[in-house]
């Protein structure tokens, strides 16, 4: 503990499972009231259309997504994206909407005793200290990474989300374009995600999930990307390529999705593809290698999508 | 009022929305065998089953447990071992223990799940690894945990037989050890530090009295008498109330005034011309110690102490070969920078202490690594009798060198306590175990090596500048000059200090960086020489134990068929490193061998931070009088016993072990002598019968000097250096009590690794170990221990780096999430070999194993990815972007 003020955010908080906010709780960082999310059934579990379009509910653990067969079969890269975040034990407690609503990682963030963009501060003091592990796109005044794995998937899917308020919110609508330092969502204060709607899979779509990280598990990813698409005639149809890790809010990179849209599933496709990557990249000093990550993860995942 | 079920029983729950169901665990319930480590849901210590599923106690909120049933680890063996909890045991799946309660929830979990879903098929060791993905064990338990669960699962372990071979392992499978954390006197008060946020700063102004104000809070203040605060973190006072909340409000309550003064920070800028001075030549004896013995007089200019060159030998001539070699272009000459990260200990137990005073005794149970010696050091500082002093340490989860000296937690618990007049509790929390606790400082080593043109090893020069923060006395250039002679070598260390938390002895301190460097280069001279480079190490390296490890190693299938550098996106490549840390033990450490009550009992103050000392001093007794080690009572951890070693420098085994055996051939004699009755003819226990019927006996052996050395090549390797290295041993001996014997104890590694070129991940495939620490006293704790240096190496070369703020020093790396320590699924395959001679004149013939087994381990990984790619990594640890980076602009996949 320290003798300087806390930079402690006092203002009230939802709690899910409580998996990010406990840990900010004992820190010191958060210390506004807590409102318990008490769940209506329709907020957890997923539930089907008769177009075959799933809905899940904000409430549903992530082990329960991760493990859901229907769901795996329909959403691939959802359910492998759930499998690949934090530890069994969190899946086991932690939610779709917690995931989406979780604060920042940054280590300058989860220090009580450092000012941040996000605390009310007037700066971002990784931007000029240390950020190795901070975003390769440098598209606002803060340079943490987005923590959030399930909106990165869910913005591949073309997730709408509905909140109590509002709906048809695309994960662009509810996380914003980066712009925003102060903030990691645009929730309006005291409105909560109730559900996300999965628009009907395409025939014939594929999807994989990867992240690059040091460690074999239960690291935040250093680049995280989920592919999409359908292959028709050995030519890449409905290519959606969205990555994590590299920038204030997940990305979609149009770019390679564009070099791969109508072309042949063929490795010189492919490498040209992953070589547009990093069309648009303002990397950090310290982090030009998520660059080379998520090149090599592009070519790794839309490869192995392609066979 | 709401209610949960724990281990069957109904608990309430309280109202307050920031009870943590580990709260109620804990604290309300009084189960300790769930344990707090990290507090963000990372290592899995704290894990319970809600429900039949396993989640972090941590981080769950004590309302959503409600009306749900709630199983411990304490719930888990209550009735009957669970086989996950003997298979735990007999594969000796556990060291210090700390983790071993979450490990056993989560993995009774998945056995469960696994056995009625898959009947008694073997999980394989990715089902395995991806299921205890959540938790985290630093002394590296994780080979065993591995054989564990397997067999758990395949039906072995369903009887009910239980054997292990740690004598305390049921008490860590089933949560029943007791940590200093998990000490909780009636009235015990909570203790909490108030740490400096300025890097340096004079403290102009401390008032503690708003926080003695409130109700039940004491404070005392814990700055020295200059006033000045040195680093991030630095203790400034300590409170203790009732509670951690109430603490907290104590802690805000004080008032405190600044002058703030320049600062620097790290190895780099402290070196600077100009840069703000840290220490004043006043307050030099501040400055923490990052080494195991106390350090000798060395020149110190402003931020940088050094050059200590006491183990260069012709050092002029070894930079002028260099210079020469250098000017002439001689492709043989091998230069190169090498730089070592900050490696945290990262202990899963914090450091700890519960100090409680009974008129004018102090009871203290700490978590330490030298119970004995603690008590001294306190005796003297707080002017008590030794006799009014008892520290106590039945379990110490994790030490590593950290937890070796009389530590702010100690003080502040003490003072507290006197001031409170009530017992005080401090325990660290992650952030400050991962900041002020210590570490292995990082280093830059600067290596030039000169073969000569006959391929003998001319000229060895290093130069070391440590990264030691708000401490000095860092060896690891020195450490070059106790393996591979050479005609010159220049070996200077220098101490960078800057305003940093100090650092600490950690395993084999300077061991690991110098090998990094030394035996990279040793590589590096071994291509250009085309020579294998085991056969090279062979050739200029004769120590004798060192030399049998050579043979071994170049022998093994995997040396011997080695394969062309590879090319692709996967890339295999194998690497072998050598390292080696001095034999010593400790003089005058006393154990008593007794009979009590018709069994055999052993006590000397001494410990287990995870090593297993216990089962050492059980398993050698046992065998002497051929019994079981079950039927040897081991007593340690108290420091009302015969002096006892410290845990550290390996000198454990080494010190207890003669006077132990000393002690058992006198209790045999006495045994036989009071005997009334002969043993029955042809009995097969006959010590058992003499011992159960023998009047209580009691025998103190103290442990004596070493036998004069038999064989051939086996000398201290201080003599060998000459007159600096026997001065340096007998400042040894004279001011840290420790003494330095013949022999070295060794270490060979052969390393697999394969390179994801694209994605710059190394996975280490498998590791052959071979080991030279005399007899093994207990195979399979020994096998543990060697299997844990090799898993701590590995994070090391791999993963393990403190990160800083670069202005202001503020650790970012202090969580578990950020500080990134080995998972199990991150554990190669590890094959161990002891070779067991080398140590005849010592009595028992073993000497420790804990540091020379992780010395060798970062170099090999880094010779071996120079075999994948191509390329030397000179920097560790060798993380995703530091490949990529090396990687970039060679050839494509």
């Amino acid at each position: 503990m320290s003798a300087a003020t806390a930079m402690a955010m006092s203002g009230p908080e939802f709690r899910a499972a409580g998996t990010d906010l406990s840990e900010r709780r004992r820190s010191g960082l958060s210390c506004g009231e807590v409102i318990d999310l008490t769940a209506s059934p329709d907020m957890i579990g997923i539930a089907w259309g008769t177009d075959g379009a799933a809905r899940i509910g904000a409430l549903t653990a992530i082990a329960a997504i991760a493990s859901d067969a229907r769901l795996a079969q329909a959403y691939p890269g959802i359910t492998a994206a759930a499998q690949g975040l934090a530890t069994p034990q969190i899946r086991h407690m932690a939610t779709l909407g917690g995931n989406l609503a979780q604060r920042s990682r940054c280590w300058y963030f989860r220090n009580p005793q450092i000012a941040c963009l996000k605390k009310g501060g007037s700066d971002c003091p990784a931007r000029t200290g240390n950020h190795l592990y901070h975003v390769a796109f440098d598209l606002g005044p803060c340079v943490a990474p987005h923590p959030s794995t399930m909106a990165m998937t869910l913005l591949a899917y073309d997730a709408k989300v509905t909140t109590d308020r509002r709906s048809g919110l695309s994960i662009t609508d509810l996380l914003g374009d980066g712009s925003n330092g102060a903030a990691d969502n645009l929730l309006a204060p005291g409105e909560r995600i109730e559900r996300i709607e999965l628009p009907a899979p395409l025939a014939g779509e594929r999807a994989l999930y990867k992240r690059a990280i040091s460690r074999s598990y239960a690291e935040w990813p250093l680049v995280e990307i989920c592919v999409r698409a359908v292959i028709s005639g050995g030519v890449f149809q409905q290519v959606h390529i969205t990555a994590g890790g590299i920038a204030p809010v997940p990305l979609r990179l149009v770019a390679s999705e564009a070099a791969l849209q109508g072309k042949p599933a063929d490795a010189a496709t492919i490498a040209q593809a992953a070589a547009l990557t990093t069309a648009g990249a303002k990397p950090l000093p310290m982090t030009g290698y998520k660059l080379e990550l998520l090149t090599g993860l592009v070519r790794d995942v839309v490869e192995r999508i392609a066979v | 009022m709401t209610t949960t079920t724990v281990n069957g029983r109904v608990e309430s729950l309280p109202d307050d929305p920031d009870a943590l169901l580990i709260d109620i665990v804990r604290d309300q319930l009084k189960l300790t065998g769930t344990k707090l480590v990290c507090g963000a849901g990372v290592c899995g210590a704290c894990t319970v089953l809600v429900d039949g599923a396993p989640v972090a106690s941590c981080l769950m909120p004590a309302q959503a447990a409600a009306g749900k049933a709630v199983t411990t680890v304490e719930g888990i063996g209550a009735a009957r071992l669970h086989p996950v909890q003997k298979a735990f045991m007999a594969h000796d799946a556990l060291q210090c223990g700390f983790c071993t309660p979450g490990f056993i929830v989560e993995a009774t979990a998945f056995c469960d799940q696994w056995r009625a879903t898959r009947g008694t098929a073997v999980p394989s060791r990715e089902e395995i690894g991806a299921a205890l993905s959540g938790h985290l064990c630093r002394c590296g338990a994780y080979d065993g945990i591995f054989r564990a669960v397997a067999d758990a699962c395949a039906g072995r372990f369903d009887g009910d037989h239980v054997a292990a071979p740690r004598i305390e392992a049921r008490d860590k499978v089933t949560g029943a050890a007791k940590y200093t954390v998990d000490i909780n006197h009636d009235g015990q008060l909570e203790g909490l530090i108030l740490r400096s946020r300025e890097a340096h700063a004079r403290i102009t102004a401390l008032d503690l009295a708003p926080a003695r104000a409130l109700a039940g809070v004491a404070a005392v203040s814990l700055l020295g008498d200059d006033r000045i605060v040195r680093f991030v973190g630095e203790p400034i006072a300590a409170v203790a109330a009732s509670d951690r909340k109430s603490a907290l409000a104590a802690l805000a309550a004080i008032k405190l005034a600044y002058e703030k003064l320049p600062a620097v920070v790290g190895l780099d800028a402290g070196r600077k011309d100009g840069a703000p001075v840290v220490f004043d030549k006043a307050s030099r004896k501040r400055a923490g110690n990052v080494s195991e013995a106390a350090g000798g007089p060395a020149p110190w200019k402003q931020n940088i102490r050094g050059p200590t060159a006491v183990f260069s030998t012709r050092a002029k001539k070894a930079r002028s070969w260099v210079d020469e070699a250098r000017q002439a272009n001689n492709k043989l000459l091998v230069e190169a920078t090498f730089r070592t990260a900050t490696q945290q200990h990262a202990c899963l137990e914090p450091h700890a202490a519960v100090a409680r005073f009974d008129g004018d005794r102090l009871t203290l149970h700490a978590s330490t690594q030298q119970v004995f010696h603690l008590k001294e050091q306190i005796a003297k500082r707080y002017k008590l009798d030794h006799d009014k002093v008892r520290v106590i340490a039945d379990h110490v989860g994790g030490g590593f060198g950290s937890k070796a000296s009389l530590g702010t937690e100690t003080i502040a618990a003490i003072e507290l306590a006197r001031e409170a007049k009530a017992p005080v509790r401090v325990a660290y929390d992650r952030q400050e175990e991962l900041s002020v606790a210590g570490y292995r400082p990082a280093a830059e080593l600067k290596v030039a090596l000169l073969p000569s043109e006959q391929g003998a090893l001319k000229a060895l020069s290093v130069t070391a500048h440590a990264d030691t923060g708000a401490a000095t006395n860092s060896t690891i250039a020195g450490l070059a000059r106790l393996i591979y002679p050479a005609e010159a070598k220049d070996l200077s260390d220098f101490d960078v200090i800057s305003n940093l938390p100090p650092g600490a002895a950690f395993r084999g301190p300077g061991g690991p960086p110098m090998a990094f460097a030394v035996e990279q280069s040793i590589d590096e001279a071994a291509l250009r020489l085309k020579v294998d480079p085991i056969a090279l190490r062979k050739r200029w390296d004769p120590d004798p134990n060192r030399q049998r490890l050579y043979d071994w190693a170049s022998g093994l299938d995997i040396w011997r068929n080695r394969k062309p550098q590879q090319t692709g996106r996967y890339r295999r490549g194998i690497g072998v490193a050598t390292g080696y840390w001095l034999y010593l033990w400790q003089p005058n450490v006393k154990v008593e061998v007794a009979v009590k009550g018709g069994r055999i009992v052993a006590s000397t103050a001494t410990q287990d931070i995870g090593t297993g000392t216990r089962s050492v001093l059980a398993d050698t007794i046992a065998r002497e009088f051929d019994l079981e080690p079950s039927d040897i009572d081991v007593r340690i951890g108290d420091s009302s016993l015969p002096e006892g070693p410290g845990s550290g420098g390996s000198r454990v085994t080494a010190s207890v072990m003669p006077p132990t055996l000393q002690a058992v051939r006198k209790l045999k004699a006495q045994i036989l002598e009071q005997a009334t009755r002969k043993p029955a003819p042809g009995s097969n226990a006959p010590w058992r019968e003499l011992i159960a019927r023998s009047p209580d006996i009691a025998v103190v052996e103290t442990r004596g000097e070493d036998g004069k050395n038999t064989a051939p090549g086996i000398r201290s390797p201080l003599r060998e250096v000459g007159l600096m290295g026997m001065v340096f041993g007998w400042m040894m001996r004279r001011f840290s009590n420790i003494a330095v014997g013949a022999g070295v104890p060794s270490s060979v590694q052969v390393i697999e690794v394969e390179v994801d070129t694209w994605l710059g991940h190394v996975r280490v495939l498998n590791v052959h170990t071979g080991i030279a620490v005399g007899k093994i006293a207990s195979p399979a704790l020994a096998h543990s221990q060697a299997c844990g240096a090799v898993i701590q190496g590995l994070g090391y070369a791999l993963y393990e780096a403190r990160e800083l703020d670069p202005k202001t020093g503020d650790v970012l790396t202090a969580g578990m999430e950020d500080y990134r320590i080995p998972g199990i699924a991150d554990t190669p395959e590890i094959d161990v070999h002891f070779d067991e001679a080398g140590f005849d004149h010592v009595l028992g013939n073993s000497v420790g194993i804990g540091e020379a087994s992780t010395v060798p381990t970062s170099a090999a990984v880094a010779n071996a990815i120079h075999d994948a790619i191509g390329v030397r990594l000179t920097e560790i640890p060798i993380r995703p972007d530091r490949i990529v980076a090396a990687l970039k602009g060679r050839d494509a996949a």
